[in-house]
């Protein structure tokens, strides 16, 4: 069985590391780092939520690819929406996403993130996250099995390898556009006691 | 008032370093007042020179403290402070009982003039009852002891001692304990001290802490050693008792310490609990230099944690854990003064707290005193949840309120005193074994063994010594080199620009938030068994106890004792036959 | 010469370190019936961190506390010797003893204690409250057996009492002292059933809830340097110490061993209950032990 899991996990990796000539040396370390350990804030949000619990624990054990679990938004790499947004769960999100610090991911799971799925008609859930907040990684179904959802990680953790990942400096880009759709739902006051142009500044010890 | 008192006691120090090594006395007989034999006197000595050094010291900083306050408000307490002062000059500097109790007696009585206007009428009740008892007492062993010697000098007090029966030996012994500890406020006997410490004027509960607990300390230690040889072993079992009450003191003031939230008391039942490090290593032989050494760092350390209290209550006119919070930003200075304190309190390594420590410990285990020295080191490892509980509660977390955010820096008549203990704390702290000497002349006086003494870095002890020095080098060095890695590397630190940025589950906290709830830390130990003992049991249900019980037999007395002239005169009566069949017989 | 020492000392204690927190991971997931990690995840796990573009702080002292923490563990690893017999390997333990390992194990984490206290984060401060809590309960066992090891061997130097035990180790000779000795420092490893502390999902994490990028990566490589510093301390007091590096790294590791093993097996007091806990067993048991051994 060992055997089985160990084959598994090779053929998932074994493309990991092409193309990566265009990148310098300390960057290529940076990424390989970076895709190495990767540290998950587990929002669970939609009905998809009942699937991660079995991707992190032993009978999937996302941790022998380097992905676990954080418990704080401060000490995580990429946050998981894990299904349909109401607009009360957005604002959490949109938070819990922006105290995230950079490098910082997202895996969407479920089709209510890409177009609203079954909540299409909902009245307080959001369609497509796309609009509110950048995403890295779609896994698609309903409800994605936690293979798919692995299928998903490795997926990113190639991307961060090639250094493709790169919603959130398409977030700071670009942030009066996300900044104005947040606003279309949640009203003005998005964060209330929260400075954006915190978010914005650059420089730091 | 404040210039002419700041003066004096400069003047005071400055007397007292130009002169240290002088050898001063003077002597009166009082023969000539009908008092045969009894010849009072003062003289300098090792001893009387470090305590004075204290008293002067304290003085002078409480009065440099004093000129951060606009208008004079202090001004009685500085018109009694020099008369205080010099009470308790004489108690240190004098050779025998008689000043001494003198000097004990102007030294209350003006603590009285200076606590009345602030105290409750309650806890003035308490401290001038105790004040007075502990007098009665040291009154009543001075008579005792003048029954043997037929002198009240130091020096032939042991011969009159050894003359004294041996249940007035005991007697003796056990009211001059109870005059000591009454001061120093050893656990039963602190009944008065919390409360006279809470509401006296913040500057005089700095020198309340710093020096007039000191006194008690200074009392045993002349009566144990020069009066009562402790160390030998005919008083085995006494100085076992010293011991155990100390470390009972320590153990018990700590846990009381971490349920506190009012600012001084909780800075109270810490010195409570420091003083009772120095009692139980008292009472040990070979501890004299760690009780000098550890009384010095505690005068010093509480005389910085005080001011520093003072100043914040100056400042935002609140003394409560939980009205304060969020100040560190806005006091600095203060901040990173109470870090030293509290370091020094907790006796961590690089600072000077950990040296007098490293002493008590050490003397202890050369003691034997296993058991004991397990207590301490308890009560000492417990006392790290209130020093964190107080830095907590008044600098870091959330301000508790609008006014705390935009306060300004303290007055620097505040902060120069601070600096200067703080400085001193941090010297002591690279050299140990700097005032080593000096503290070795006083136990040469005392007729016990020095501490071992060859470079002022190395403090040497029994069981092996420490560099203060290089412990220290060595984590500065360290965190420099730490600090420039950290500055160093890819990640940049990006400072929030707002203190309700905080990870808080997604959720927005406002200031209606209670952010700040840390301030109660410690509470939960309610759940364990003897700490939520220790917390129910107070010192007031045995006084309250012994009220009680003096009301009733009150009572019965008045029903003899009636009050009216007939009953009194049948007393008489009988008193009258009584006498007359006692002479017939 | 010392300095090169100093840096050996350090890159062993950080290398070996990282190894044994990979290896805990990794037996902790063969416990739990999984594949685990490879052994030099948190490695990665700490470069990472250190890599990130940027890490959120709350002004100077929450800036400065890991770096205490850090400068806390890396001064405890340089006072303990790591041979007894060996000139080399010594770092600094000739200007301190046993009571300066003893408070140096404290600073580092009271200093953090200081940042998580600035950054206002209730949760971080909450763990901080259960720490200190816990802190006393303890380190009574564990002074109990220090004193009673110090009296034993009438000395407070490290290395004399590694040495010492050429005959019999402490642990055989004083099983009443090493038992409640290794209870508290199970919860010095903050292993289960002592690790409320850092509850994840209760607290937030607890005191590490409001570290991100090279805060977090500076606490986990502390951490490393630190979780060897102590077992080093151990193995010196009540394993018989160690003459050789093959010898250092299987009785740290055999030790590391059991308190990983410990942890798995066990589940979370809560605060109060590891207080009555700690102050109930292994300190009655710690008395005993320090009555019979210093009884004559
Ligand atoms: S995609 Fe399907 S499973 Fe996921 S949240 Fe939407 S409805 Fe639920």
């Amino acid at each position: 069985m060992i055997e089985g899991f160990l084959k598994e996990q090779q053929t998932l990796e074994g493309d990991l590391n092409s193309d990566t000539s265009h990148k310098s040396s300390v960057e290529y370390l940076i990424n390989w780092f970076r895709r190495r350990s990767i540290f998950v804030l587990a929002y669970g949000t939609g009905c998809g939520a009942i699937e991660m619990p079995p991707t992190f624990t032993s009978r999937y054990d996302a941790e022998r690819l380097g992905i676990r679990g954080a418990a704080t938004p401060r000490q995580a790499d990429v946050i998981i929406v894990s299904g349909y947004c109401s607009y009360k769960t957005l604002r959490r999100i949109i938070r819990t996403y922006e105290q995230m610090s950079n490098p910082k991911y997202l895996l969407a799971l479920g089709s209510c993130t890409v177009n609203g799925g079954m909540y299409w008609d909902s009245y307080n859930t959001i369609k497509k996250l796309e609009d509110y907040l950048p995403v890295d990684m779609y896994v698609n179904g309903c409800m994605p099995r936690p293979e798919s959802i692995l299928e998903g990680f490795i997926a990113l953790q190639k991307e961060i390898a090639d250094g493709k990942a790169s919603s959130w400096e398409k977030y700071e880009e670009n942030y009066e556009f996300y900044r104005k759709n947040q606003e279309a739902v949640l009203g003005k006051k998005v964060s209330p006691e929260y400075e954006t142009n915190w978010y914005l500044y650059d420089g730091g010890v | 008032m404040r210039i002419i008192n700041t003066l004096l006691a400069f003047l005071s120090l400055a007397l007292l370093l130009s002169f240290w090594q002088d050898n001063f006395s003077f002597y009166v007989d009082l023969a000539l007042l009908g008092l045969h034999g009894v010849v009072v006197g003062v003289k300098t000595s090792a001893l009387s020179n470090v305590f004075a050094l204290l008293i002067g010291f304290s003085w002078l900083m409480v009065s440099i403290a004093s000129f951060a306050s606009k208008k004079n408000t202090h001004s009685t307490l500085f018109l009694w402070l020099p008369i205080l002062s010099l009470a308790l000059f004489l108690i240190v500097y004098t050779v025998d009982y008689l000043l001494f109790f003198v000097g004990w007696e102007v030294m209350s009585i003006v603590s009285y003039f200076i606590l009345a206007p602030t105290l409750t009428p309650k806890a003035l009740l308490k401290y001038i009852l105790f004040a007075m008892a502990s007098a009665l007492a040291l009154l009543m062993g001075i008579v005792i002891l003048y029954s043997g010697a037929e002198t009240l000098l130091y020096i032939d007090a042991n011969h009159g001692f050894t003359l004294l029966s041996q249940q007035m030996k005991m007697i003796l012994v056990l009211l001059m304990l109870f005059a000591f500890f009454v001061k120093i406020g050893a656990i039963g006997f602190h009944y008065w001290l919390v409360d006279s410490y809470a509401q006296a004027d913040d500057l005089f509960t700095t020198y309340l802490s710093a020096v007039l607990s000191k006194m008690g300390i200074y009392g045993l230690i002349i009566f144990l050693t020069q009066v009562v040889d402790i160390y030998s072993l005919d008083w085995k079992i006494l100085a076992y008792t010293i011991a155990i009450i100390g470390v009972t003191t320590s153990v018990i003031a700590t846990f009381k310490a971490i349920k506190e939230d009012e600012l001084k008391r909780l800075l109270a039942y810490s010195s409570i609990a420091q003083l009772g490090y120095i009692v139980t290593i008292l009472a040990i032989a070979g501890g004299m230099g760690g009780v000098l050494y550890h009384a010095l760092i505690h005068t010093l350390v509480k005389l910085l944690l005080f001011i520093n209290i003072a100043s914040i209550i100056a400042l935002t006119n609140r003394s409560k854990l939980s009205q304060l919070g969020g100040l560190i930003y806005r006091t600095p200075h203060s901040f990173v003064l109470l870090l030293i304190g509290i370091i020094v309190l907790a006796g961590m390594p690089p600072l000077a707290g950990f040296a007098s420590k490293y002493l008590v410990y050490t003397s202890l285990l050369d003691a034997k005193m296993l058991l004991i020295l397990s207590a301490v080191m308890f009560a000492s490892v417990s006392g790290f949840l209130y020093v964190y509980k107080l830095i907590y509660g008044i600098y870091l977390g959330h301000p508790t309120h609008k006014s705390l955010e935009s306060v300004d820096e303290v007055s620097k008549w505040y902060l120069i005193p601070q600096y200067i203990i703080a400085l001193l704390l941090v010297i002591i702290g690279a050299f140990p074994a700097l005032i080593v000497p000096t503290l070795n002349t006083v136990l040469v006086q005392l007729h016990v063994a020095p501490i071992p003494f060859e470079t002022s870095t190395i403090l040497e002890s029994p069981l092996g010594a420490y560099n203060g020095f290089v412990v220290m080098s060595a984590f500065a060095v360290i965190f420099v080199l730490v600090l420039f890695f950290v500055w160093r590397v890819k990640s940049k630190a990006k400072n929030v620009k707002n203190r309700f940025d905080i990870a808080y589950c997604g959720e927005e906290p406002t200031s209606a938030t209670p952010l700040h709830y840390g301030y109660g830390m410690g509470q939960e130990l309610q759940r364990v068994g003897f700490i939520a003992i220790i917390w129910k049991q107070s010192s007031a249900s045995f006084y309250n106890a012994l009220t009680l019980m003096l009301f009733s037999l009150s009572t019965r007395l008045r029903k003899v004792y009636t009050g009216n002239l007939a009953s009194n005169f049948n007393w008489l009566i009988i008193f009258a036959i009584f006498l007359l069949c006692w002479g017939l017989e | 010469m010392i300095l090169f020492d100093l840096f050996l000392i350090l890159l062993i204690a950080y290398s070996v370190g990282f190894l044994y927190y990979g290896l805990y991971r990794n037996i902790t997931a063969r416990f739990q019936r999984r594949f685990g990690p490879p052994i030099t995840q948190s490695f990665y796990d700490s470069i990472k961190f250190f890599s990130k573009e940027d890490s959120t702080s709350h002004g100077w002292m929450f800036y400065l506390g890991p770096i205490i923490m850090m400068t806390g563990a890396i001064t405890t690893l340089f006072f303990i010797p790591f041979f007894y017999d060996r000139a080399d390997f010594r770092g600094l333990s000739d200007y301190g003893n046993l009571f300066v390992v003893l408070y140096l194990l404290v600073v580092g984490p009271l200093g953090n204690a200081l940042g998580v206290g600035v950054s206002g984060n209730p949760f971080a401060v909450m763990g901080v409250t259960r720490g200190l809590s816990r802190l006393f309960a303890m380190e009574l066992p564990f002074y109990i057996a220090v004193i009673a090891l110090i009296s034993i061997n009438q000395s407070a130097d490290i290395a004399t009492i590694a040495s010492n035990q050429h005959e019999t180790i402490n642990a055989i000779a004083y099983p009443l002292l090493f038992i409640p000795a290794l209870f508290a420092f199970i919860g010095m490893m903050g292993q289960s059933p002592f690790d409320v502390v850092g509850a994840p999902v209760e607290v937030y994490s607890g005191p590490a809830a409001e570290f991100s990028g090279k805060f977090l990566a500076l606490l986990m490589s502390q951490g490393a340097i630190f979780s060897f510093a102590k077992l080093v301390l151990m193995v010196n007091l009540f394993l018989g110490g160690a003459s050789g590096f093959m010898e250092l790294l299987l009785k740290t590791f055999l030790l590391f061993l059991f308190v990983i093993a410990f942890g798995s097996l066990y589940g979370r007091f809560k605060t109060p209950q590891s207080i009555d806990f700690l102050l109930k067993v292994p300190t009655v048991i710690a008395i005993v032990g320090l009555i019979l051994a210093t009884w004559s």
